[in-house]
């Protein structure tokens, strides 16, 4: 990947060098590449994953807002 | 004729409004300028529920007006000016709850039908989601086939629109305190029908006569929607049709092709245009469209439906609501076909203009010029075969006016409130902590919702476009569903490229980690359910308070016209967000009720509503707030990061 380099000032030097924005331009052929949740292929690792991902609602291992480590 | 420039933003749509004109071609642009609005409909004066009136109350003009005025400014009844508009108002949301309900009736029916093996063409794809509602609504898995559970899941998803009493389900996914906020209101829905019938019983002549508990019955049929029709609708659709993951596609009338039969889809229920996608890919009809000249079948979408396709195949968008006289007026477009909602009783007559056959599909939306050729869930793939058959052997009668402008933009869509969660943290972990952590540390300000439709009554996309790129400007990430999506998606702000020129730093940085847009499409209208569960994960996942209320967040529809987005700005307003529209605001004819709207109601719900028609000045109203809400967090100021040596690391622990 070719980086691209921007000149911008700074404090005590006239102009810096420095790398630029590194979004990569290639764009997907094929539609199915975004789609992640076939990923996930059995009915057990689909399970697993909304107890973990979606733990919030589906899972018991979680701490956040409504299940704090420690008290407010 | 006015002046065409001020109506859009949009090179395309100005181009084809001029040819629209040199066609003599009366549009939506021309009707907004012959007639104006009805300056007492618009603020909420008129009753006309009943044969005494029409009554007009409408507020002296110039002048404070005293209470023994306001005594007399009554309709025929005695109902007050009050009265008056929170009844209008609440049926706004009855009708805009309705609408998505019945979309949400829909396509439960049709799960039903397919788990029962009697849709034919259709097939549970994301098994994933199916077993979410089953764990949610206590259904059993074990090791039955995924059509007996959905069985189960269609069922309860149906009972949901007629159930009299106790909580819709979905009530369980809001964040535990808003829950008891809803419970202390009294304004937890009891069954999505019943809080629109409700409604219509309410505001029927000599009934509810007391502006708070009108408006309190509005919040009910309100969250009805939002936690019900309109979240049932997106969480089966996802079922049938699968989740949306990220994709890239291309938006505006560009998109039509000269060379091929162009067929575009209308409207918000994606039942059909499933079906419709299916059948163009056809080699039997592909065959077809080359036997009659065409090269190929393009499809694509406006509205609703056009996002819904968008979402799951990639399907590109033509345009916006304002877009949809614009398609024809190319006279590129072989067949438009609509399903419900948003569709200009005017389409058969500007397709007269040109070639275009206007297909409608349901039996609660027909049209006088149009061809009817119903949906039939139990051989939907018949009935779309038809509908491109028609389009193909309509290709050859295009006459020779035809001017597909050049515009067209690439976008990514496809950010469900899964996708986002997986993007943050894979497959491993996924989460809303990164985003929890950009919020806290302040390379994200806060988040915006911008949704809703186009209105004639301002220019076309201005709106939308300046108040996102004024929102990303100052690192607040935008989520985005419907009209005001494909706006913004025109003005090339849905790809992650836009974040290195038109976003903040901080919003930039964070975007360019994660690979996404600063602006995320999260789907049509009905899916402003997934901004809802975006909001709840970001509670849940902890640091930003304990309520939806307590989030740096907004919303906004800049743009607005239809019920719907009255019922929508409701549901988001009591599940505690502060909600900005642009264009006119319907109850100015009441102070107190406006007064109530605009900041009582936050005493209840924590959310409340803003009417700002300079897009600028409301993104600088929800920048406000969502300032606010950091500095009520203690995240409004930037905390020098000290890093531990282990000489300070024992200092810590001796304490």
């Amino acid at each position: 990947m070719e980086y691209k380099v921007e000149k911008k000032s700074a404090p005590g030097r006239d102009e810096v060098e420095v790398l630029g924005e590194t979004f990569e331009e290639g764009k997907p052929e094929d539609i199915e590449l975004g789609k992640w949740r076939y990923k996930l292929d059995t009915r057990e690792e689909k399970l697993k994953y909304l107890e973990n991902g979606e733990r919030y609602w589906y899972g018991k291992e979680w701490y956040g807002s409504e299940k704090r480590k420690n008290p407010a | 004729m006015a002046d065409k420039k001020a109506k859009s933003i949009d090179q395309a749509t100005i181009e084809l409004i001029e040819k629209a004109a040199k066609d003599n071609c009366n549009i939506a642009f021309d009707r907004a300028d012959e007639m104006k609005p009805c300056p007492i409909g618009s603020v909420g004066s008129c009753c006309k529920n009943c044969g005494m009136g029409p009554c007009r109350v409408p507020l002296p003009r110039g002048k404070e007006e005293t209470p023994e005025e306001q005594m007399k400014r009554r309709g025929i009844c005695g109902a007050t000016a009050e009265t008056i508009s929170a009844r209008n108002f609440v049926r706004m949301i009855a009708g805009g709850s309705a609408a998505h309900s019945d979309h949400g009736r829909g396509v439960a029916e049709l799960f039903l039908a397919v788990a029962k093996g009697e849709a034919s063409g259709y097939e549970i794809k994301d098994e994933q989601k199916l077993l979410q509602l089953a764990l949610e609504w206590g259904i059993e898995i074990g090791d039955r086939s995924n059509n007996e559970i959905a069985i189960d899941i269609g069922e309860k998803a149906l009972a949901e629109f007629g159930k009299q009493e106790g909580e819709l389900l979905f009530i369980s996914r809001a964040p535990l305190k808003r829950q008891e906020i809803w419970r202390r209101e009294g304004v937890v829905p009891r069954g999505i029908d019943r809080e629109v019938v409700e409604i219509m019983h309410r505001t029927h002549m000599g009934v509810d006569q007391d502006y708070d508990n009108l408006l309190k019955q509005g919040t009910r049929a309100a969250l009805a929607d939002g936690w019900g029709g309109s979240m049932i609708a997106t969480e089966l659709q996802d079922i049938l049709f699968g989740t949306p993951s990220p994709l890239l596609s291309q938006v505006n009338l560009g998109v039509l092709k000269k060379d091929e039969v162009n067929i575009i889809i209308h409207g918000h229920e994606p039942l059909l245009s499933e079906m419709i996608v299916a059948a163009a890919q056809d080699p039997q009809m592909l065959e077809m469209a080359k036997s009659k000249g065409a090269k190929g079948i393009n499809l694509a979408g406006i509205c609703c439906t056009a996002n819904e396709i968008l979402m799951r195949h990639g399907v590109p968008l033509a345009g916006n609501f304002l877009q949809q006289e614009l398609a024809l007026v190319t006279g590129a477009v072989d067949a438009m076909v609509v399903d419900v909602q948003c569709i200009f009783e005017s389409l058969p007559e500007v397709a007269q203009c040109y070639h275009t056959k206007i297909v409608t599909t349901s039996y609660k939306a027909k049209m006088k010029g149009a061809t009817h050729i119903e949906f039939e869930e139990h051989d939907a793939l018949t009935s779309a075969k038809e509908i491109v058959k028609l389009a193909i052997e309509n290709f050859p009668n295009r006459g020779s006016n035809i001017h597909i402008p050049e515009e067209k933009t690439d976008l990514i869509a496809g950010f469900s409130h899964e996708t986002i969660n997986y993007l943050l943290g894979g497959l491993f972990r996924a989460s809303y902590r990164p985003l929890n952590e950009n919020i806290i540390n302040g390379r994200i300000r806060g988040v915006a919702g911008v949704v809703g439709c186009n209105n004639p009554r301002a220019m076309h996309d201005e709106a939308h476009v300046a108040m996102v790129k004024e929102l990303i400007k100052n690192d607040v990430l935008v989520l985005q569903t419907g009209c005001s999506a494909m706006a913004t998606a025109k003005a090339g702000l849905l790809v992650p490229e836009a974040a290195a020129q038109y976003a903040g730093a901080g919003l930039a940085e964070v975007c360019e980690t994660v690979g996404i847009p600063p602006v995320l499409h999260m789907g049509a209208c009905v899916d402003n359910s997934r901004i809802l569960i975006a909001a709840t994960a970001a509670v849940k996942d902890g640091g930003l308070g304990d309520d939806i209320s307590d989030l740096p967040v907004a919303g906004a529809a800049p743009e607005w016209m239809s019920e719907k987005a009255i019922a929508i700005g409701q549901y988001f307003v009591t599940s505690g967000v502060f909600t900005v529209f642009g264009v006119t605001w319907p109850t100015t004819g009441s102070k107190e009720v406006t007064d109530f709207l605009f900041e009582g109601i936050e005493e209840k719900y924590g959310g409340k509503w803003a009417f700002e028609q300079d897009p600028i000045k409301a993104a600088r109203l929800m920048i406000e707030h969502i300032d606010k809400k950091r500095a009520a967090l203690g995240i409004d100021k930037a905390r020098e990061r000290v890093l531990y040596d282990m000489a300070m690391r024992r200092e810590l622990d001796e304490v």
